[in-house]
């Protein structure tokens, strides 16, 4: 498998759309782009926000522009963390990548067997902090459809 | 609009372009021009999907085709310049945006990117044709023109 086709990005959104309907229990969005960034789908399921849909994008063009997951980013800049990581913080990274850089926790990559990015997927609009529901979960359960 | 419309309209559209063997990029927007789902095909350029996601904001916030938003181009029409005013970065002028009307209420529009514009149109119209039928035959009655008054 070297690249996403729209049928196995579909899968996953909506398995990710399930999980968030029925678990999660609060609306959101979800995009998925290929291995340059670049959007192959988008939801925005119903009383979602606005905005939630580019931060999405933004989410998941992130995740596949570093290879990991947007929450990894966070936890550089968080400034709670400055001194306290192994390397330095990355507060400079603020406003890189033409204002698409987004280190919200939410996106993450795909891999195929290989263990090689061929995608990412990015989920906005869950409220996140309470036990294990966020938006990072919500794109795991995506990312697990695509390899049911 | 809700995503269990737009992913109708959407299963529709790329079912549509399969037919015709071409591939696209197929947006959706609500009727006050925000994103609600979009679709890339297998093998469509990279900017289809941003260009189609333009050409359904601009016809959901004229609430008209973003082909005849061209038309305040035109130095004969009041508002020429809209075009070229530069205010957005999203208004385009390229055919292939399409507003979406039920029982004359403007809910939401449809955006078709990949092919040149008039095959565009006739993806998104073929779109709207297969989910609101019956609105289009009444949109085109209520259009027929009057022969009782007409010029003898």
């Amino acid at each position: 498998m070297n690249q996403l086709t729209l049928e196995q990005v579909l899968k996953m959104i909506e398995a990710a759309e399930r999980w968030a309907r029925d678990i999660a229990g609060s609306p959101c969005s979800i995009a998925v782009v290929d291995k340059a960034g670049a959007v192959i789908a988008v939801h925005r399921m119903d009383g979602a926000g606005m905005a939630t849909t580019d931060i999405a994008i933004e989410k998941a063009w992130t995740a596949v522009a570093f290879k990991m997951p947007t929450l990894m980013g966070s936890r550089w800049l968080d400034p709670r963390n400055i001194g306290k990581l192994l390397g330095d913080h990355a507060m400079g990274m603020i406003g890189r990548g033409k204002g698409r850089l987004c280190f919200i926790p939410g996106g993450i990559p795909v891999t195929n067997e290989e263990n090689e990015v061929i995608g990412a997927i990015g989920c906005s609009g869950v409220p996140s902090g309470v036990g294990d529901i966020s938006d990072t979960s919500v794109s795991q359960a995506g990312v697990t459809a695509l390899y049911e | 609009m809700n995503l269990e419309v737009a992913k109708k309209l959407l299963q529709t559209g790329i079912e549509n372009a399969k037919e015709m063997g071409k591939v696209c990029s197929i947006a959706l927007v609500d009727e006050n021009g925000w994103l609600v789902a979009l679709h890339r095909m297998d093998g469509a350029p990279i900017p289809t999907a941003e260009i189609a996601r333009d050409k359904a904001w601009t016809a959901a916030v004229f609430r008209r085709p973003s082909s005849e938003v061209s038309a305040y181009g035109d130095p004969r029409v009041p508002g020429f310049g809209l075009n070229v005013q530069n205010w957005n970065d999203r208004l385009t002028t390229i055919p292939g945006g399409l507003p979406i009307w039920e029982n004359n209420h403007l809910i939401g529009a449809i955006g078709v990117c990949g092919q040149t514009p008039r095959e565009d149109v006739l993806i998104a119209k073929n779109i709207l044709k297969d989910i609101f039928a019956e609105e289009k035959d009444l949109e085109s009655e209520r259009r027929k023109p009057r022969k009782k008054y007409g010029r003898r």
